[in-house]
């Protein structure tokens, strides 16, 4: 059978049967889909968001339709690390697949207070690693590389698990050589953009995360400039809702994808996709 | 109760049904799972999956187990046609929970979210299983012409109908007639603008003491992504933080809604 390690350097690897897994933000604790997706017929479970503390979230209203896709704002709603591995670590330990926790590095002392806890878990093959979106003018780049630098570092310091560093999607070329120097095993291109959208019946805008169709050739094109900086195993993700959506990643550099917003509406995807691309890998 | 699943229904008729279009599914996967105020996830061609409430869950002539739907003429699922099959997730979240004992069920909803409380206004009055029980609607449209057609509901229904310019039934809004029906009932069921849930919340503690756990359930559906809980994107709020409509609710305590 052909296998994918996403952590070839790291002592313990994190190997996967499969080149698809859910992205994070889309699945859960992993739970919620478990009467609509085969999980035995994936590479991985990426489950979360977490936070070191319980996050209540955003306030209503945090889905807005928009032409073509969905816009998010939950706010990293979750009940804090300690909460996550009392509710769902046993049913993790049961998992058919390996279980990645996607951790929101806000801070580098958050970073590292959860992979801390994450790293005496068993049933966790690697953390993922959520970046903030600081996109703004270019002044701002050298303040969010040592941003970047400072919660990778703190964040590898803590976990015993394998690394992956998701980047965001608006400097996930000017990220990827620090965070590779930092420590990541692999990187996730790219955390989903963030978008604007008006909320006419509260009068407001909802600042969030997009979903849909037309995030893929931003994905692909970042995935494919990241491809030629680092060496490190690539997860592509964005805008991932075929088979062929997904082998496009593959094609650019990717050995593994994630699948987020299409799950949404199409829980069986996973699984479709899944089973087209096994055939497509080639071990890294 | 059936297990949530991912499945294509077809579409066996469409007909108009008074200001809505009825539209009757067969799935046979969904056989025993829907119930009030749950609903199904259908794909009906835009981004994320559009939630459809029973409005009717006893469909003659289906043996392998339907539902029917009453959706506005601009609904996406206004336009499909007998034979179409439609992508299916569900059932999906927590219903109403009307208990046994209740005797006098009150209905509270405008005409453009009466089709959830269809399935709780059709029940048998006064049968041998329950004696003495009885179900009152307060219904409201801001014109005679929006409001339901009366002849369309249950004949057994006492319906107290509202209306903004007085065309029809009382001129005003229901929160005129809800206090004398609060007192009345023993259990109430809403489904309007949750703008006026504060409001109705407010009567129901002024006006009845002692409350049991749900007396007074109001349905709250905000655009839903994934409807299992997992993408946390339908949050309400309630006294103590928020609960998510598709996997808490979409049905909650009206006191407990903020």
């Amino acid at each position: 059978m052909t296998t994918i390690d996403l952590a070839p350097d790291h002592k313990a690897g994190l190997t996967l049967a499969n080149p698809v897994m859910p992205a994070a933000g889309c699945f859960g604790f992993g739970t919620e889909y478990a009467r609509l997706v085969d999980a035995e017929r994936l590479g991985a479970v990426v489950v979360g968001p977490i936070t070191a503390r319980p996050r209540q979230g955003a306030a209503p209203p945090r889905t807005l339709p928009i032409p073509g896709g969905v816009l998010l704002h939950t706010g990293l709603a979750n009940p804090g690390v300690a909460a996550v591995l009392r509710r769902h670590t046993r049913a993790w330990a049961r998992s058919p697949v390996p279980v990645i926790v996607h951790v929101a590095g806000t801070t580098p002392d958050e970073a590292a207070s959860c992979c801390r806890r994450l790293s005496s878990v068993e049933a966790i093959a690697g953390i993922e690693l959520g970046l903030p979106d600081t996109s703004g003018g270019s002044t701002e780049l050298a303040n969010a590389l040592d941003d970047a630098t400072a919660i990778i570092r703190a964040a590898c310091a803590a976990a015993s698990q394998p690394l992956i560093v998701q980047l965001p999607l608006s400097r996930a070329d000017a990220l990827c050589e620090a965070a590779v120097e930092s420590g990541a095993d692999a990187l996730t291109v790219a955390a989903p953009p963030r978008g604007t959208a008006w909320h006419a019946s509260s009068g407001r805008f909802v600042t969030g995360r997009l979903y849909g169709p037309f995030v893929l050739p931003l994905a692909l094109r970042a995935l494919r400039r990241v491809a030629e900086l680092v060496s490190v195993p690539l997860i592509g993700c964005g805008g991932i809702h075929t088979a062929e959506d997904g082998l496009a990643f593959l094609h650019a550099g990717a050995v593994a994808v994630q699948v987020g917003g299409a799950l949404w509406r199409d829980p069986a995807c996973l699984a479709r996709i899944a089973g087209s691309l096994s055939s497509a890998v080639e071990p890294h | 109760m059936s297990k949530m699943a991912q499945t294509d229904a077809l579409v066996t008729e469409v007909e108009e049904s008074g200001p809505f279009a009825r539209v009757t599914f067969a799935t046979p996967a969904f056989r025993s799972g829907l119930a009030p105020g749950r609903f199904v996830l259908a794909d009906l061609g835009g981004y994320l999956r559009t939630p459809l409430f029973p409005a009717s869950l006893d469909t003659p002539g289906l043996e392998a187990g339907g539902f029917a739907v009453l959706v506005p003429p601009t609904h996406p699922a206004a336009v499909l046609r007998p034979g179409a099959r439609v992508g299916l997730i569900g059932p999906c979240g927590q219903g109403f929970d009307v208990p046994t004992a209740t005797r006098r069920l009150l209905l509270v909803a405008s005409t453009a979210h009466l089709p959830a409380l269809l399935p709780l206004a059709g029940q048998k009055p006064d049968s041998l299983e329950r004696p003495g029980f009885s179900v009152a609607l307060l219904l409201s449209a801001s014109t005679a012409a929006e409001l339901y057609p009366i002849q369309l509901l249950p004949p057994a229904l006492e319906v107290h109908a509202v209306t903004i310019d007085g065309s029809a039934g009382h001129r005003g809004s229901v929160l005129d007639l809800f206090p004398d029906l609060v007192r009345w009932a023993d259990c109430v069921c809403i489904a309007d603008d949750p703008a006026l849930y504060p409001a109705l919340a407010e009567i129901v503690r002024d006006t009845r003491v002692g409350l049991g756990h749900r007396f007074a359930q109001a349905l709250v559906a905000p655009p839903m992504a994934c409807g299992v809980g997992a993408c946390q994107g339908c949050a309400v709020p309630v006294v103590r933080g928020t609960r998510l409509a598709c996997t808490d609710g979409p049905v909650f305590d009206l006191l407990d809604l903020r």
